[in-house]
């Protein structure tokens, strides 16, 4: 039996500043809470705004874990190569005077390994939560690139109507309707 | 005293100018590239000349195994640092000068990079035997040496070209991200594969300052790492003048100088081909210049405490080579190092000369030249008067360590002008942050000031009445 894919109904609206972007949210907020109408709300800017935790709810990014865990991972494995090679090393010619495990070689190698597999797995980790690579979605407005706040709605097609006018209340440059 | 200029430079500006300079740079952009594909030829000859006769023409011999190409080295893995180490810092520490200038600096580090990797190839001769010092066992089961600094090299090298490499990139995706949205034909295919799909949404953003953050704390000390492990390949080996304590900070030192005065060099080239006047600022130089000038006093006083150290240790070797330096044969390499990088720089102790920008691009290109002569006698005078007086030999380069020398300058300066050319060099979506906060601070300051006033009317208001 095949499961058919239920269409998401979108709007996808820009803003001169940020402010005004901040109003909607709120507005369309209020207005889910009192009538469910809004099922998603993204945000789209030309620059980082760290409040927008604040209005959109905070994400869960734990990125940090990726990078301790990373390093972690770094450390042991360039250890063990630089005493895994000493060990080899004293096996095929062995040799008075010299150390089993060379600490002051282990322990340069091991911080870069650290360093390594701490910024490898920080990246990997970045694009876990950031959902990159992806593909650019038909309604993006390339002025959010340049100087204008997008603001995509998701919500069931029989409020479409509501949240348009909360759109256009707080002066929405432009609004493209999208069904996909 | 908050600075608010640039607040009034519009957003759509911003893309305009940086993606103008993308297209259409001043005639000086090609004239310089051209020189630089001349010498990059002219090294590509020099090399295959090398190969064809042995390392005798590159004068190597005995007690000269390391010369100029381990100096070259020295010095491009210097230069690399204070891109990526000052970004990083300055991040850290939200300086948002940074901003217009960390791009160009980091790019710097990445070729830096690219270019020092070529000289151990150059100096090991048979090139076609590199894979010998990848860490894996040869065919008689016997591993590298891990505890040779050489291989500490290795590893610091290659994470510092990795990770450099990854925070230029990261750093890089938002503005990518414009370029694709303006671009046609293959160059929009190239950014929009290298935008990965951004398209500035707020889970994006977030994830992407985390993580940018995260790679910044670690870039710092994988910067200091790389260049004491380098200082390690010297301070570990017994040659006197070499075997010293305060090798790997002085080393540090001279790599943040060398590097600041890099970027004061192409800051001002930028400016210049670009027309980016109204991002690369005088308010931004006389930061950069403050910082170069403050980095100068450290590297001068470590490398007077080795003088020190050298001469209160009582030891006739070290003795001698010091005193070699400074008379013997090698004289005009020290006393113009001491010249160009510890008189030179106290012009940068003037307002008037680091506001001038032409002057602080000749001041740069000097002090890089008194590096770049610090790296050379650090490695020759030590190696012509070691322990051994029977192999004393004065040896000067000769015209293929020369004409290498030269040719990785144009390789340098060739890859970034082609980088230039191909990526934004000053970063758009960071200057416009910066525009943003400081219009918000500047308007602040303003109600501030209104409310002051209103204030103070009240006040007297109130005194009449």
């Amino acid at each position: 039996m095949s499961v058919r894919r239920r269409k998401k109904h979108l709007l996808f609206a820009t803003f001169e500043d940020f402010d005004e972007a901040r109003d909607v949210v709120s507005e369309l907020k209020v207005l889910d809470l009192k009538e469910m109408v809004v099922e998603n709300i993204e945000l789209y800017s030309p620059i980082e705004h760290p409040e927008v935790e604040e209005i959109l709810g905070e994400f869960h990014q734990p990125i940090q874990r990726f990078t301790f865990f990373g390093a972690i991972t770094g450390a042991v494995c360039a250890f063990l190569l630089v005493a895994a090679a000493a060990q080899s090393m004293f096996t095929v010619q062995p040799q008075g005077g010299k150390a089993v495990i060379p600490l002051p070689a282990d322990i340069v190698v091991t911080y870069e390994g650290t360093i390594l597999f701490g910024v490898l797995s920080t990246l990997a980790a970045f694009f876990i939560y950031s959902g990159m690579p992806h593909r650019l979605r038909k309604y993006y407005s390339q002025k959010v690139s340049e100087d204008q706040i997008g603001i995509e709605v998701q919500m069931l097609p029989e409020n479409k109507e509501k949240v348009r006018a909360v759109l256009e209340k707080f002066g929405a440059l432009e609004i493209r309707e999208v069904t996909q | 005293m908050t600075d608010y200029s640039m607040k009034d430079i519009e957003w759509a500006r911003i893309n305009k100018d940086v993606l103008t300079s993308l297209e259409s740079p001043r005639m000086a952009f090609w004239v310089v590239l051209a020189v630089c594909a001349f010498l990059v030829l002219c090294g590509a000859a020099a090399e295959a000349y090398q190969y064809k006769e042995g390392l005798g023409v590159a004068l190597m011999d005995r007690p000269h195994f390391w010369q100029l190409y381990i100096s070259n080295f020295i010095f491009w893995i210097g230069m690399s640092h204070s891109g990526t180490l000052l970004s990083a810092v300055l991040l850290l520490t939200k300086a948002d000068w940074r901003k217009p200038i960390y791009r160009f600096a980091e790019a710097m580090t990445l070729f830096s990079i690219l270019t020092a990797a070529i000289f151990p190839v150059i100096h090991l001769g048979r090139v076609w035997n590199l894979y010998w010092v990848l860490p894996y066992p040869n065919e008689r089961t016997i591993w590298p040496n891990f505890r040779s600094p050489l291989l500490w090299d290795a590893s610091a090298i290659f994470t510092y070209a990795t990770s450099s490499a990854l925070f230029l990139y990261v750093g890089m995706i938002p503005d990518l991200a414009i370029c694709r949205d303006n671009a046609k034909g293959w160059r929009k295919k190239l950014y929009t594969t290298l935008s990965l799909g951004w398209m500035g949404r707020a889970r994006e953003w977030l994830a992407f300052r985390k993580a940018y953050v995260l790679m910044g704390c670690f870039l710092v000390p994988l910067a200091v790492s790389v260049h004491s492990i380098v200082a390690s390949d010297f301070a570990m080996s017994i040659v006197p003048d070499w075997h010293i304590t305060s090798f790997p900070p002085y080393f540090v030192a001279g790599a943040l100088y060398s590097g600041c005065a890099a970027i004061i060099t192409l800051f001002v080239m930028l400016r210049y081909v670009f027309k980016f006047e109204a991002y690369m600022t005088t308010e931004i130089m006389d930061k950069v210049a403050k910082l170069t000038f403050a980095i100068a006093m450290v590297w001068n006083y470590l490398n007077l405490s080795e003088y020190a150290s050298i001469w209160y240790s009582n030891d006739m070797f070290e003795h001698e080579v010091l005193i070699q330096k400074f008379i013997g044969p090698y004289w005009p390499v020290v006393w113009g190092m001491l010249l160009c990088s510890t008189v030179a720089p106290f012009a940068m102790a003037f307002k008037k000369f680091r506001h001038n920008m032409w002057g602080m691009f000749w001041l740069s290109l000097v002090i890089q030249l008194g590096m770049w002569l610090e790296r050379f006698q650090i490695v020759s005078p030590s190696l012509a008067s070691n322990h051994e007086p029977w192999t004393w030999a004065v040896v000067w380069p000769g015209t293929v360590q020369l004409t290498l020398t030269l040719a990785s300058f144009g390789w340098f300066t060739m890859l970034f002008l082609i980088f230039c050319k191909m990526f934004p060099s000053v970063s758009m979506y960071e200057v416009k942050e910066m525009v943003f906060h400081r219009r918000e601070a500047s308007s602040r300051s303003e109600m501030e000031d209104l409310e002051k006033v209103k204030n103070d009317m009240i006040k007297t208001e109130e005194g009449l009445a």
